[in-house]
């Protein structure tokens, strides 16, 4: 902020701060719940969330019994009337495709939340230390963390689960393992910036050590611009699971993936749309409440910091 | 009585409007600006004065309203014109702000947009033509070589140029007046001295009236024809600039008035200096630091940025040392040497007998505690997402006190002791002033009870009044802690009131080092002369500008001439200081100065 | 001068990042379990032939040897031969095993060239889509923040980065190619068949367009030489098109360097489901047969691509703000 934009009094009128005893993340999580974007995402996701959890044992139906008699049978919409054994159709084999999209919808969320750990660890942890300490330093991861960034990560997981077992502990490290360097890239970008702030030299001054500085100063910087990515990155790395489940490559049958069911359900576009296109529409709901969670909170963060 | 006023204000108001209420900004504003008249507007920051100034542009936007009133000129109201209608008039309503490095595209050249500028408010006007004009121009407020920089980019030009590129930009089209808000704060005193030598010529030239608002009376006073003082939005009083100053009439002209420092007067405090015996605190010897900088132009090419040159001085026990200059003289990166953030490339810093670039573990955690530094700018120097107790916390957990309860009765402490609420505890550094922010600074610095304080321009960004509390407070903690400070600074004027001792640094070099007295009073180097002709004061000057400045700016650092390197703007400058260095000489018994007219008048060479 | 050194520097680095991404998937395919011998040879051949194979194809040397042999070729232009695909064409499976001469296999480097041009015609059209469309929707809601050119763009970008390409293809081939008939889908007959996957691309990469655009657009009309713009006396026209556009485009730019990456992973998905005969489609099908030179040859390609576009957007970078260094 330059000397002239303080001298204009509508800068510091409204503080923040004014309420005592009430945390910043409390209360950017309070600008965000009052947003009406977050609540209508907080509810998609928490009842797909509840019903991927409870549905499955307390249907007791079988995501993997296959019943040739009632196969191909249409969603409750289309049908004429409504079923408590398959209220959204049956595959080609008579398998439930509720049941089965919800426990599709458990691996995806476990898949793409370990996976955004993952990359977030060892995404900042590169990061902070080429923007840190700079120099040599940071020549060697940058061109180590561009080399990862040129090569389409997709080319990279499906090479490695292509040739080898897919499990699930094997995919969580491919895709974690292969898109990290967006945040080696603002985690770079931001300690790079604050690093020459003087408040890490008055830290410097007062005797604190690197580690102490990059833990307990920088670090909670580049968590706020990292969170938004990292939760749209939850919703990208769920897609990519699907994408590796629709080639093969993901969770392997008999277990239900969103990708699996819908490679399955393409053979039958014409006749059973509903097996492909299920899948695909719990998956955009969940993707969407996801994305709608993190920008809101994004924007409220914004809100509270004045935009910083 | 002949002619009409050029601009009327008439019972303008300015509301701030926000989801918690409306406040008001200015209320009652009435004056007349006659033709080629220079109104002066005084104001603390906060007063609403930059409000005014751009609301006789028409530039108030939400959450800032008109609330009532006009801004008349040639019979038409320019707050109700719509935007079609103002845009022809803007070619003779002319703005300069505070803020030239942001006022201009990043992007684009800084001629070509000067150019767009005419354009777009004089229709029909012929692109060679315009740029003709331009460039002349541009030479008229002596920006060198101004063909080849107009097709440069608003970041290769300095602070001072930008704001001369500015005026141009303003002038360009023969305006009937001029808003000029706060032009020179942004500028170094010497810069600044020029660009409003430059103002008062070109308005004169071009039969313009001014609106010159400033948060400096001296200023003001120098410029002004008839000076409206502003405080809390009102206009409180209206005189000319003697008149204001011999007899001012409302309490806050008064307070303003007493509050400008006084330099040479009787009534200019008098620092007494400490017995300069036994060891020094620290001894910077002989050092010199340089930076490279890779060069743009080149392939793999560095230059070499020389920004500490053989710099040594001592500072003592108790002393209020002062070291100052322009920006760029390489105070800061003196600063950086002395509280070991770096360290030097020659020569040495030494505690205690011992040179600090070689300690390290608990013997640098001990000089750490004993050299606390408060820096320059309230805003980057808090860590903004922590809390102010923990901030000041901070350095405790550092130096191993463990006790969270303890850490927090010590953070209160010093809270107290610098004028902190303790309410403030918990709270983010966000919504304070600049003055809180700094206070906070200095607590963080005062919590491990150092012996040194280091002020990097702890100062500059605060006003009047709050350095006059801060100042205050500072020499409270001193007698109470017996502190050592070292001020950095580029403000004459709060040098003079505080420090005993004063360095003057020109292109990172020591040009002169003097007691205070001496300094002010006997200044031994040219430049020194020149930083006091350019102190704005109320003061009859002891040196004018016109005597002890040339013309231009500092030179880069880059690739130093041969010789002094003051001599591309002394005004007493001869052959042999174009082609040798002079070191420091002494200069009485109080001083030295690096200059060779000392040495014919018969100084010593320094020890 | 400036451009020349900026240039050489660059294309070192650019050098280096090929090779550390080449030493990668070297490694990566020789250390994960599964031998491209046996499935070129066939699940019925005998040990003895697939290791005889393996050794004549020096594929049970040591890694680094291995590596070395391969740069050697790579550094004079030989990206090696197939595995699995005959010069003539169309893959062989892994059903039987011809012992064929190094001659009949196809040269990695045909295939990339036939593939390339392909996937380059489909990767430009989405790009133009996804660029229209976020100029579209993005600087109208840069220009009103808060208001509902700004939630619109939020909205949509919300819903587009929330569908997975895949799917999306598949439901947009069933919707406009089968129901509809307006577009082709499946295969490649001539310049229709680019549109529709093109589309899919566009939406996969609009929605981070968008709110770079919006965002950064939004940031710069605060600047304060936008607002001092309009008192120097500048229309809003000029100020919107001329400057605030001008300046917001550079971290689209960079944006765009950066996504390509992406957008060669989605152009694989969507070759893929759209049986678009590009590099996309070249890649699974290498994966598939374990086809390690082609899948290496791939991997140079497209890291090439990333790098040679990423130091053009830099250098227009350059162009537009003169104050970036590179």
């Amino acid at each position: 902020m330059s000397l002239a934009e303080t001298d204009v009094p509508l800068v510091v009128t409204e503080t923040p701060s004014n309420r005592k005893g009430v945390s910043v993340s409390r209360r950017i999580w309070r600008a965000a719940f009052a947003s009406y974007e977050f609540r209508v995402g907080l509810v998609v996701f928490a009842v797909l969330v509840a019903a991927a959890l409870l549905y499955p044992s307390l249907s007791g139906i079988d995501p993997t019994k296959m019943n040739v008699a009632g196969r191909l049978q249409a969603p409750w919409f289309l049908g004429d009337k409504w079923s408590w054994s398959a209220p959204l159709g049956t595959d080609q084999i008579g398998r439930d495709m509720l049941v089965r999209s919800l426990v599709g919808l458990r691996y995806s969320l476990l898949i793409g939340f370990s996976t955004v750990v993952l990359m977030l660890a060892v995404g900042c942890t590169i990061g902070m230390l080429a923007g840190y300490y700079g120099g040599k330093v940071d020549l060697v991861l940058m061109r180590i963390t561009d080399a990862q960034l040129s090569i389409p990560m997709i080319i990279l997981a499906i090479t490695v689960l292509g040739v080898s077992r897919p499990t699930i502990p094997a995919i969580i490290l491919v895709l974690g393992l292969s898109s990290w360097p967006v945040y080696a890239r603002v985690t770079r970008s931001v300690v790079m910036t604050e690093r020459k702030q003087e408040y890490v030299r008055a830290a410097l001054v007062s005797g604190a050590s690197d580690l102490r500085i990059m833990a307990l100063l920088l670090a909670p910087l580049i968590l706020p611009p990292i969170v938004f990515i990292s939760v749209l990155d939850v919703a990208r790395m769920m897609i990519f699971e699907s994408i590796l489940g629709f080639m093969g490559l993901g969770v392997q049958p008999p277990t239900p993936t969103f990708g699996s069911i819908i490679a399955d359900g393409r053979k039958y576009l014409l006749n059973a749309w509903w097996i492909a296109t299920m899948p695909g529409i719990f998956l955009c709901l969940t993707l969407t409440s996801v994305n709608l969670m993190g920008a809101s909170l994004e924007r409220a963060r914004n809100r509270i910091y004045g935009g910083a | 009585m002949a002619n009409p006023p050029v601009l009327s204000v008439r019972d303008l108001a300015v509301e701030l409007r926000t989801e918690s209420g409306t406040r008001s900004i200015l209320s009652d504003i009435s004056f007349d600006l006659e033709p080629r008249q220079i109104m002066g507007i005084i104001g603390a920051s906060g007063s609403g004065k930059t409000v005014l100034s751009r609301a006789l542009v028409n530039w108030i936007d939400p959450p800032l309203a008109i609330a009532s009133g006009s801004v008349i000129y040639k019979s038409q109201n320019i707050l109700e014109l719509p935007p079609g209608q103002l845009r022809p008039l803007r070619k003779e309503i002319a703005y300069v702000g505070a803020n030239p490095m942001g006022a201009l595209d990043p992007t684009l050249p800084v001629g070509a947009q000067i150019v767009e500028k005419i354009r777009a408010v004089v229709p029909g006007m012929d692109k060679a033509e315009a740029q003709r004009r331009v460039i002349e121009l541009l030479g008229a407020v002596r920006i060198p070589s101004p063909a080849q920089r107009f097709h440069e980019y608003p970041s290769q030009f300095s602070g001072g140029m930008m704001q001369r590129a500015l005026i141009v930009d303003a002038l360009a089209t023969n305006p009937a007046f001029l808003v000029a808000d706060n032009v020179t704060q942004p500028l170094d005193v010497t810069v600044a001295a020029q660009v409003m030598r430059l103002m008062r010529e070109l308005t004169e030239r071009f039969d313009t009236a001014v609106v010159f608002v400033s948060s400096s009376l001296p200023t003001v006073s120098e410029a002004a024809d008839q000076v409206l003082v502003l405080a809390d939005g009102r206009i409180v009083e209206r005189q000319t600039p003697a008149k204001l100053i011999r007899e001012p009439q409302h309490p806050y002209t008064v307070q303003l008035i007493s509050e400008i420092p006084q330099i040479w007067t009787a009534a200019a405090p008098v620092v007494e200096s400490p017995e300069r015996s036994g060891t020094p605190l620290i001894s910077i010897e002989d050092a010199t630091r340089t930076y490279r900088v890779r060069k743009r132009s080149s392939f793999a090419g560095y230059n070499n940025v020389r920004a500490v040159r053989n710099v040594t001085f001592d500072v003592y026990p108790g002393e209020n040392f002062g070291i100052v200059g322009e920006s760029g003289c390489g105070k800061s990166s003196l600063m950086r040497l002395l509280s070991r953030l770096e360290s030097p490339d020659t020569g040495r810093v030494v505690c205690d007998g011992q040179d600090i670039a070689k300690l390290s573990g608990a013997e640098l955690l001990k000089f750490r505690r004993d050299f606390q530094l408060v820096l320059q700018d309230p805003f980057n120097s808090l860590p903004p997402r922590t809390s102010i107790g923990a901030i000041i916390e901070g350095p405790l957990k550092v130096h191993g006190v463990n006790s969270a309860a303890k850490r927090r009765e010590r953070a209160l402490a010093v809270m107290h002791e610098v004028g902190l609420s303790a309410a403030l505890y918990d709270e983010l550094p966000l919504g304070l002033s600049a003055g809180q922010r700094q206070r906070v600074n200095v607590a963080r610095a005062m919590v491990l009870e150092p012996k040194v304080l280091i002020m990097d321009e702890t100062l500059s960004s605060l006003d009047q009044t709050e350095q006059f509390k801060l100042l205050k407070l500072f020499s409270q903690l001193q007698a109470k802690h017996g502190l050592t400070y070292i001020f950095i600074s580029h403000d004459m004027a709060m040098v003079r009131r505080v420090c005993n001792r004063i360095a003057v640094m020109y292109l990172g070099e020591v040009v002169e080092i003097a007691d205070n007295g001496k300094l002010f009073f006997d200044p031994g180097h040219p430049y020194t002369k020149a930083l006091l002709s350019a102190i704005p004061t109320l003061e009859k000057r002891r040196y004018r500008p016109e005597d002890c400045l040339l013309e231009g700016e500092p030179p880069s650092p880059i690739d130093l001439p041969p010789g002094c390197s003051f001599a591309s703007r002394c005004p007493k400058a001869f052959g042999r200081c174009h082609a040798e260095s002079p070191v420091l000489t002494v200069d009485g018994k109080e001083g030295m100065a690096a200059c060779f007219l000392l040495e014919s008048a018969g100084g010593r060479i320094a020890a | 001068m400036f451009i020349l050194s900026f240039l050489v520097r660059r294309l070192l680095q650019g050098a280096l990042i090929i090779f550390l991404v080449t030493l990668l998937i070297f490694t990566l395919l020789r250390v994960v379990p599964g031998d491209p011998v046996r499935l070129m040879a066939g699940g019925m051949a005998p040990e003895a032939l697939i290791e005889q194979i393996a050794k004549q194809m020096g594929l049970r040397d040591p890694i680094l040897v291995q590596f070395g042999r391969y740069m050697a070729g790579v550094v004079q232009g030989d990206l090696g031969q197939s595995f699995v695909r005959p010069a003539s064409g169309a893959a062989t499976g892994g059903s039987g095993f011809s012992d064929a001469s190094r001659s009949d296999r196809a040269e990695v480097l045909t295939l990339i060239a036939d593939a390339l041009p392909m996937t380059l015609q489909l990767a430009a059209l989405a790009i133009a889509f996804a660029l229209a469309f976020s100029f579209l929707v993005g600087v109208p809601g840069g220009l009103a923040p808060n208001r509902w050119p700004d939630r619109l763009a939020f909205y949509v970008s919300s819903i587009f980065v929330s569908l997975p390409n895949f799917w999306l293809g598949i439901v947009l081939a069933l919707l406009f190619s089968v129901k509809l008939g307006w577009l082709p889908a499946i295969g490649y007959k001539g310049f229709a068949y680019t549109i529709l996957p093109a589309i899919v691309l566009a939406i996969e990469l609009a929605p981070v367009l968008i709110r770079n655009l919006t965002g950064s657009l939004a940031s710069v009309m605060q600047s304060p030489f936008i607002a001092v713009a309009r008192v120097r006396g500048l229309g809003r026209q000029r100020i919107v098109y001329g400057h605030a556009l001008r300046n917001a485009s550079v971290p689209l730019l960079n944006l765009l360097g950066i996504q390509i990456s992406g957008l060669l992973g989605g152009v694989l998905i969507v070759e893929f489901i759209f049986d678009y005969p590009g590099l996309g489609l070249l890649t699974v099908n290498a994966v598939m047969q374990r086809d390690f030179p082609l899948i290496q040859g791939i991997a140079i390609v497209s890291s090439a691509i990333f790098v040679l576009i990423n130091i053009g957007v830099d250098l227009i970078a350059t162009l537009i703000d003169p104050r970036l260094e590179y």
